[in-house]
């Protein structure tokens, strides 16, 4: 086994280990006991600001990139 | 493929049909509700199934060593995944079946891609996994410490931003069928090119925070047993997404 397979390959089982020891918990109080948390049973913004923002970010990149 | 968004998944009407009663009036059991312990083993269950199938696709792609072999099945896997994936979406109460399909169809596509870049650049496979599993575990820790913290406004930007890179790749597709070889830098190894396989790999990763979120507040608000599966899904989506964008990423720093 080469030394990629071995950092990276321990990383992957080490990272499974916590994400399935740690998935189990509840979040901190510090992360569930706040005033802006997100209301998935809403939907705060409408689609089209959603589309709007998507398209000032392709339009940004494209400009950027015409201009670079 | 590329360009499909990180979570689709998650809007308006994810609890909306899903609180602690039925529309009935009938109160569910605690063990009728979601959890985050059965989250957590249904994407377990998943993430077998994905490594499953796509185990099957890499073996007949190094028996074989000639990518046509596996292109159909690559193909069509990536098909049935997406088909599998907006049925989930629209039909959350079959996510108990449509997810672990959606896995197995992925597993076929990600098995073959995944033994073509490995053929090109030989280790890459295991550092993306390596890094997308080490994202993932990061990211749950800040998520669970409260050191991330998902807003409405984090919500807007990440779901923006992921939208605008779907539409930059659905262009990208465009231009390729016609001919014109699509928008250069999304391919490109150059600087340009592998900032912004960063900024994806990064606004991918944020997506995994807005799913933890909704699991998490799943779990809260009590929702039925089958928004696990569903919930695992979301994860798997934005996981499957992010490995890609990874192994894209890699293979543009291999290539320079």
């Amino acid at each position: 086994m080469d030394a990629n397979t071995l950092i990276f390959g321990s990383m992957a089982v080490l990272s499974l280990a916590i994400f399935f020891y740690l998935g189990q918990f509840k979040a901190s109080k510090k992360q569930t006991e706040r005033d802006d948390r997100i209301d998935w049973s809403v939907r705060k913004f409408s689609i089209w600001k959603i589309l709007l923002y998507s398209l000032v970010l392709v339009g940004g990149i494209v400009l950027v990139l015409q201009f670079l | 493929m590329f360009g499909r968004s990180g979570n689709p998944a998650l809007n308006a009407d994810t609890f909306g049909n899903s609180a602690k009663s039925s529309p009935a009036g009938i109160q569910f059991k605690s063990s009728e509700t979601m959890t985050l312990e059965g989250t957590v083993n249904k994407t377990g269950i998943l993430l077998a199934l994905v490594v499953l199938s796509a185990s099957w696709t890499w073996n007949m792609f190094f028996e074989s060593g000639n990518p046509a072999t596996v292109m159909p099945i690559a193909i069509g896997g990536a098909i049935a995944g997406f088909i599998f994936a907006l049925v989930t979406i629209f039909k959350k109460q079959w996510a108990g079946t449509t997810a672990p399909l959606y896995a197995i169809a992925e597993g076929l596509f990600l098995g073959a891609i995944s033994g073509i870049f490995e053929m090109q650049y030989p280790g890459i496979v295991i550092q993306a996994v390596g890094l997308t599993l080490g994202t993932l575990a990061s990211l749950l820790f800040l998520y669970k410490t409260g050191i991330v913290k998902p807003t409405e406004n984090f919500r807007l930007m990440i779901t923006s931003a992921t939208m605008g890179i779907g539409m930059l790749y659905l262009v990208s597709m465009l231009m390729n069928m016609f001919g014109s070889g699509g928008i250069g830098f999304i391919h490109s190894n150059g600087l340009f090119g592998i900032g912004f396989s960063l900024f994806v790999v990064a606004i991918a990763a944020l997506n995994l925070v807005l799913d933890f979120d909704f699991i998490e507040q799943g779990s809260e608000m009590g929702a039925p047993k089958y928004m696990e599966w569903f919930g695992a899904f979301s994860l798997m989506v934005t996981l499957i997404w992010l490995y890609l964008e990874m192994l894209r990423l890699l293979a543009k720093l291999r290539s320079r």
